[in-house]
Parts: C-alpha cells; structure tokens; sequence
C-alpha cells in the first residue's frame, strides 16, 4: 500500500484515532507521518490512557454496583462510561488513581453548578400535566397541580 | 440547511487580524442532567422525555431553530456534519437526538450525544474568547433550570471520564503552509504538547502547501479552568502565528515565484474548472487562501475561501443545489457553483 500523503512511498505507518468528531485512519510514510507531526502524538491522548487503564480488572469489579443505575464497575471497565450521575461516586475508590493518570490531576477547579435551586424537570413535568389537565377540562386538577407549581415559586398562568 | 454556515462565514470580508492562519475557532462543553440516566444506561423512553425537556427549556431562553435528527433527510444529516454542527458519533446513535442552533447561528446544542448537553460555539478566525464567553452566559441561563451532574472533587460529571472536571475542549484550527515549507511543524507542535495540547494534522491532503491544516485543542479538563485553558490556547495560538509568518518571510526570500505561480495556478484552475473533487478544491484552496493571507491575491476575500471549503463539501453541494447528485455530477456542479463565486468578484 503506497502512502496515502505522497503517493510515492510505501505507507509503514497506520495511524488510526477515534476523535470525538470523526474516526481518522491514515497510512503513511515515515518521511509524511513526520511532516504532519503524528509521530511525536505519540505521547499517549487521555482516550488511549483510559483503554489502557481500563484492562486493569480485578475480581470485585462484578460486585460493586452503582445502586441508581445498576451499572457495575466491570461492566464501567468494559465501556469506559459512567451511567449515571452517582456512578463516580461509588466507584470512586476504584477508579481515582485512573482519573489522576488520565488528568494529571485530582481535583477539578473551575466553573460549578449552582445546586439545589433548580427544579427544572419537577417543574416542566408539572406544567406538562397542567396541559393536559387544562385541554381535558379537568379543573379540579389543575388547581391541585398549580398548588404544587406554587411550593417552586411558580407562578402559573396558563 | 445551509444558512448553518454563517459562523464561518459571518465576516463579510471584515476579518480579524491573520484570519488566514487561523481559520476557525471552537469551544464546547459537556454537560448532563442529574436526574437523567447518561447515554449508556439511558432507556429510549427516558431518553424521548429528556430530549423533550430539554428542547422546552433552551426553547424558552434563547431564540433558535430545532432540528429533529429523525426528521431530516440523510442528506440533510450529512450537511450537519460537514458544517461541523454535529458528531459522527452524534448520526450513529439509535436514540432520539436534537439540535438546537440559536437564531444568530453561533451557538448548537447536540441532545442526547453521548452527554445530555454537548453546548458548542464556532467563529471565523481568532474568536475563542469571545465564543466561550458566549457558551459560558448561555450556560449561566441554563444552568439556572437544569441540575447539572456535578462532583465537588471531580466537577462537571460526564459519560466519559476524559471529559470530567470542566468539560471544556476549546480548538483552533490553523492554516500553517509556512511551516511546513520550512520545516519547523514538528518543532512547533513538540512546544504545543508539552503543555498540553493535542495537536492534530488530519485535514489536509497531502504535504507541502496543499493542506497544511492543523488544529490544537486542550487535552485535559481536569484541574485546570476554563480561563486558564483558553489563556493557553490563545498564548500558544499566537506564538504559532508569528512563527508562520516569519516562516512566510522565509518563503519570500527563497521561492517567491515559486509560491506565485502555486497561487495564481491555484485559482485559475478554480476559476476555470469544470469537473473538480472535494480533495483538489481543498488543496488548491489552501494555496488560495496563502495568497490572501500574504496579500498576493488581492480580488478575493476569505469570506469566499471559506464558503467555498465548505460547500464544496459532497452533502453540501447537493442541498445547495437541492438535489441529489452522483459522485461525477457533484464534480460538475462543484465546479459550476466555484466558478460562480470566484468570477463575482472579478468581473
Ligand atoms: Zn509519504
Ligand atoms: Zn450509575
């Protein structure tokens, strides 16, 4: 297979990357790898450190089990993805030193998220079944549900 | 469809400075919903109510269009893409999925990707700063309805943990034909990694002027801020630019004609053609867009360079003409829609 830059010299080098935007694959030459700076990429991405951190497995990993999405840390090592949102915390313990690996680092700084005052979804739904309740006519309904809107501090018009 | 490009081309020709070295910017953050299961855990019926919610919520509070991904054409789909509006990973899924796209064009949101939220922003040339401001006043808003997943230790929770901390990726993408010419890319990029940056030279074709597109974007998420991230890029973006053009004072010195006779071939074989592929534009665009940059080609703008990329590109070609093409017929209209744009200017 000639180098997919040149075309010119044979391609020794694959060069495969699975990029959030797009999948790459490249066969080059030595002399082109260089010219588009891949080889020294090969410093390892966080993409790459985390599969490799990933076949770190261990016996327990079956039994350790995020208790809102059920996900287990053996199934987490096999995908690489959380499922939820309590998933980091109980694996936590497991998977810290892989976090500092990928990261370089141990502890996140900068922007947060304002807790506790959104009740966005609550909320949305409520409004939802207000709808519904309003376009069946059941009024006794959807006084009740706007009882509830009321406790968010929603005030609610339609 | 294709009004989705105007974050590229937005400038009408009032550029910000070397908007020739740095074609583009980007930022993005990843975000989801702490009541919500992420992707992998996701049932379809959850994922239909999130996506509803969701559209609801950045409905009442930014001004936009939402494109339901099952209801357009593959084609359609494709074009998304190609504008870089959407993922590959985003048209694979199974799932129902969303994009929002505010009505100025310069923010889009992808539903349902592998996080809840994939918030991104685009501009021509060195905006970086100014896109993440942008992202940030958005998410301010957002943030406000939505709880979003977040760990005290490990920040913003996200479905993979390469992501966690900020969530933040923020790229350039630069047109470097000066350093390849003299040599200097491998060097240049070394310093790049080394504090931390991915550097990437997929775009082009080939070597030597054709394509000579790279992009450079943060790696890491995790223990450093947002402002300290784009204080690096915006540092390192600039160093580039001047060694590109100290490299291009180089060019000027050793192989004027040279690089003369690559520009005014390069757009005379635009101006001229009547069969082109998507490969050949692009790497005859990059001589092109050398020679605006460096002041040789003084009847185009980049505007067009920029336009050009990306309707050229093969699903946008055809909405362009709103028809489906074969591969050859694309070559033709390719051509045709070039030489229309090209001779504009001109005449
Ligand atoms: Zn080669
Ligand atoms: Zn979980």
């Amino acid at each position: 297979m000639l180098c997919d830059d040149c075309k010119k010299n044979p391609a020794t080098i694959f060069f495969k990357e699975v990029l959030p935007e797009k999948v790459v694959e490249l066969h080059l030459c030595g002399s082109c790898a260089h010219k588009r700076g891949l080889l020294l990429t090969k410093k390892m991405s966080p993409i790459e450190m985390l599969q490799r951190l990933l076949k770190e497995k261990s016996a327990k990993d079956e039994q350790i089990i995020c208790g809102k999405c059920y996900l287990s840390l053996a199934e987490f090592k096999r995908i690489g993805r959380f499922g939820c949102v309590r998933c980091l915390e109980t694996f936590k313990p497991y998977i810290k030193n892989l976090i500092k690996q990928i990261h370089h680092s141990e502890k996140h700084v900068g922007r947060h998220a304002e807790h506790g005052k959104q009740k966005g979804y609550e909320v949305y739904q409520l409004r939802e079944q207000l709808k519904k309740a309003l376009e069946k006519e059941a009024y006794e309904e959807a006084a009740a549900i706007r009882d509830k809107l009321k406790k968010f501090g929603v005030e609610s018009a339609e | 469809m294709l009004n989705k490009i105007r974050w590229l081309v937005s400038g009408n020709g009032q550029h910000s400075e070397y908007a020739d070295i740095v074609v583009s910017s980007r930022v993005r953050i990843a975000r989801n919903v702490s009541q919500f299961n992420f992707d992998v855990k996701l049932k379809p019926a959850d994922a239909e109510r999130l996506l509803q919610f969701l559209r609801t919520t950045i409905g009442s509070l930014i001004k936009g269009e939402y494109i339901d991904i099952r209801q357009i054409s593959a084609l359609e789909r494709e074009s998304l893409l190609e504008c870089h509006l959407i993922s590959p990973a985003f048209l694979r899924k199974e799932k129902p999925t969303g994009l929002y796209i505010s009505e100025d064009g310069d923010i889009s949101i992808m539903l349902n990707e592998e996080d809840h939220l994939r918030i991104q922003a685009l501009a021509a040339g060195m905006n970086i700063q100014q896109i993440a401001d942008k992202i940030f006043s958005f998410e301010d808003s957002i943030g406000a309805e939505l709880d979003f997943s977040f760990d005290e230790t490990y920040g913003f929770i996200t479905s993979c943990p390469t992501n966690l901390g900020t969530g933040f990726r923020g790229s350039v993408l630069l047109h470097l034909p000066g350093l390849v010419f003299t040599n200097e890319v491998e060097k240049v990029l070394k310093g790049a990694l080394q504090i931390g940056m991915a550097v990437r030279g997929i775009y082009g074709e080939g070597s030597e002027i054709k394509g000579s597109l790279f992009q450079i974007s943060n790696q890491h998420t995790l223990g450093l801020r947002e402002e300290d991230l784009l204080q690096t890029i915006t540092k390192l973006t600039s160093m580039i630019v001047d060694i590109e053009k100290k490299a291009r004072d180089v060019i000027f010195s050793k192989a004027r004609h040279e690089f003369e006779d690559k520009i005014f071939r390069s757009i005379a074989i635009l101006r001229s053609a009547r069969i082109i592929s998507t490969d050949e534009v692009l790497n005859l665009l990059s001589a092109v867009r050398f020679g605006v940059g460096t002041g040789i080609l003084k009847e185009v703008n980049l505007d067009v360079v920029n336009e050009i990329m990306l309707v050229s590109r093969p699903a946008n070609i055809q909405l362009f003409y709103n028809e489906i093409l074969e591969e050859h017929e694309r070559d033709v209209r390719r051509a045709d829609f070039i030489r229309s744009r090209l001779s504009r200017k001109t005449a």
